[in-house]
């Protein structure tokens, strides 16, 4: 397994639609395993493939404290959304920066496993949110999208300096 | 997604537990705060603030919460009196409490005690009042104090005990000293009033600016100019009771943080001012407060008890001996100082003062001034340990203090905390002319 580079906005990788995984293969395998290293490193609660620079409909989460509550979610749609709420939110191609947006705190999952079965599933709070974050990524959206412009200008701004002074 | 923002009731319960377990809070909070924002730092404070100054009250509503104690959880111990505390004194909807709390339990590890935490909070919401009326009506758990320190305090201050404690769960207020090197304290006011900062003048302390509403120093107009600096009230005093002049050779011999050296270069001019503390580290505070204020100071790191390692043998015009003490004076201000300390202290804290006071009492000048000072309530560190100092030396004398602040007692001067003070003893001593040296 290994640690891949998760690319930052604004790179322009971020921003387009995902095409749907069709081919479960040995090499899927072998990138959800390398995903899920990547995210637990970062450290973070979600990594979507295209935040590694792969266009597929794939990601990984896991919201638990001790790690132990992975899940792969591949070509997922919302089928049910529900009561909005403000939450505090960030994102590992935003670095530290972290700012409030609406979520749904329920909902309710339909995606593929790792093997390609089907799955439903019903989340809130924390998985809820991060769902929807995983999500907007793989439709090529960040969670700064939701702020005022004044707002994205600013962290754009900030994000290329750090980027000019790291390099 | 990035992790979620931390818990902040997980982390007032960590920095709560910490404390119980015997660290300061001060140190627990930085290790909490660390990397916060200004609002979610002030808020976690707010928490382990209120919790540790109402410590015992809270445990046991607690108690009488709980089906059965919990043992060996101390941070599940500590996240329930969190909880209790925003719904008893916090300006937080009590949903957000709850919630809160009850999230605060898996970020503590312990996923299983969301049932638990949810059930005394929601148990506290629905039968609170009565339980509140339940609750034994002793002093020790209405003002949450250890049982020897409300015996102590109700030995020395029998008329006034219950206000003394009551007094030490009021946080106090953030007062300011004006150097006046710098400018005046009529101008300070001034500049605060400008700047839309409520304050107002202290009177028995000439420099004490108080704040209507506490706020980060660093927001304040002159801080980082060095035009005011943070002091109580009570600490403003010695200053004037030292009596310094001029180009004397004064020795601030428990320096550390360097406030009251500061406070003496502000005012007298010329004076060659030697500050020790037993601390290194310590030592490197009095050093940032008083490049901050462009002061100078000899500074030395060494033990007070033994002048044979540093003293050069010229004697001092001035000692001021700000000594090492229960600090139950200043519990409104640390109130972690309640369960810290310990009944045994005491004793070893007045033979510790007694021991600083004979070994500096041969460093004074003949026409000397010895300032005495301490931040305890209790007369065994201070009004016992003058008196027995007077007892013992010949050539010293009292030199009384008149003031229009707190109460003279057969030796010294005690000032009740409260208000614009803190706790605080003084006492004052010269040489008795024509006695020899002891
Ligand atoms: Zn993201």
């Amino acid at each position: 397994m290994a640690v891949l580079p998760i690319l930052h906005h604004p790179d322009p990788r971020l921003r387009r639609k995902t095409p749907p995984v069709e081919r479960f293969d040995q090499d899927l395998q072998r990138l959800i395993d390398d995903m899920f290293e990547t995210m637990y490193a970062a450290p973070g609660v979600g990594l979507a493939a295209n935040q590694v620079g792969v266009q597929l409909r794939l990601a990984v989460m896991d919201c638990s404290d001790e790690h132990d509550q992975p899940l792969v979610m591949i070509n997922p749609e919302l089928v049910m959304t529900d009561d909005p709420q403000e939450v505090e939110e960030g994102c590992l191609s935003v670095p530290d920066i972290r700012d409030k947006i609406r979520r749904y705190n329920k909902l309710r999952l339909r995606a593929l496993d790792r093997n390609g079965q089907p799955y439903e599933l019903e989340a809130d709070g924390l998985m809820a949110q991060c769902i929807q974050h995983e999500i907007d990524h793989l439709d090529g959206k960040l969670y700064i999208d939701y702020l005022s412009s004044l707002k994205r200008e600013r962290i754009r701004k900030k994000l290329q300096k750090a980027a000019v002074a790291g390099g | 997604m990035a992790n979620p923002p931390p818990n902040l009731r997980a982390r007032a319960a960590l920095a709560v537990a910490g404390v119980m377990q015997g660290s300061s809070l001060d140190d627990a909070l930085a290790a909490q705060t660390a990397a916060l924002s200004a609002a979610d730092a002030a808020l976690l404070k707010a928490i382990a603030y209120g919790v540790v100054r109402e410590h015992r009250l809270l445990e046991t509503l607690a108690g009488s919460l709980l089906q059965k104690p919990l043992r060996n959880e101390p941070e599940l111990q500590a996240l329930l009196l969190c909880g209790l505390h925003q719904l008893r004194a916090m300006r937080v909807p009590p949903h957000a409490a709850v919630g809160e709390t009850v999230a605060a339990a898996p970020a503590l590890g312990k996923p299983w005690a969301k049932g638990l935490v949810n059930a005394v909070l929601r148990r506290y919401q629905r039968e609170g009042e009565a339980l509140e009326r339940g609750l034994p009506a002793t002093a020790a758990v209405r003002l949450s104090y250890p049982d020897w320190l409300v015996a102590a305090v109700k030995a020395d201050w029998p008329d006034s005990w219950r206000q003394v404690l009551a007094a030490g769960n009021e946080p106090g207020p953030l007062t300011l000293r004006v150097n006046r090197r710098r400018g005046e304290r009529a101008s300070c006011l001034a500049e605060l009033a400008a700047a839309g900062i409520a304050a107002e003048a202290v009177a028995d302390a000439p420099d004490a600016v108080q704040l209507a509403a506490p706020l980060p120093v660093e927001d304040l107009p002159g801080f980082t100019a060095g035009r005011i600096s943070v002091q109580d009230a009570s600490a403003q005093l010695a200053a004037d009771l030292l009596q310094a002049e001029p180009g004397q050779r004064v020795l601030d011999a428990c320096s550390a943080p360097g406030g009251k050296a500061a406070h003496l270069l502000e005012r007298v001019d010329g004076l060659d001012l030697l500050a020790l503390d037993s601390d290194a580290q310590r030592l490197r505070r009095v050093d940032e407060n008083l490049r901050r204020l462009e002061l100078r100071a000899g500074l030395l790191a060494a033990d007070a008890a033994k002048p044979s390692a540093w003293w050069d043998g010229r004697p001092f015009d001035r000692i001021l001996l700000d000594a090492p003490c229960s600090g139950t004076g200043v519990i409104r201000r640390h109130p972690d100082i309640k369960w810290l300390r310990r009944e045994s202290d005491i004793p070893r804290m007045a033979e510790l003062q007694q021991r600083l006071l004979r070994a500096l009492w041969p460093l004074l000048g003949p026409q000397g001034v010895l300032l005495y000072a301490t931040c305890s309530l209790l007369r065994a560190e201070g009004e016992e340990v003058a008196a027995q100092f007077l007892a013992t030396h010949a050539d010293a004398r009292e030199l009384p203090i008149e003031a229009g602040w707190g109460e003279a007692g057969s030796t010294g001067r005690r000032i009740a905390p409260g208000g614009s003070h803190d706790g605080f003893y003084y006492a004052r001593f010269g040489k008795t002319p024509g006695a020899s040296g002891s």
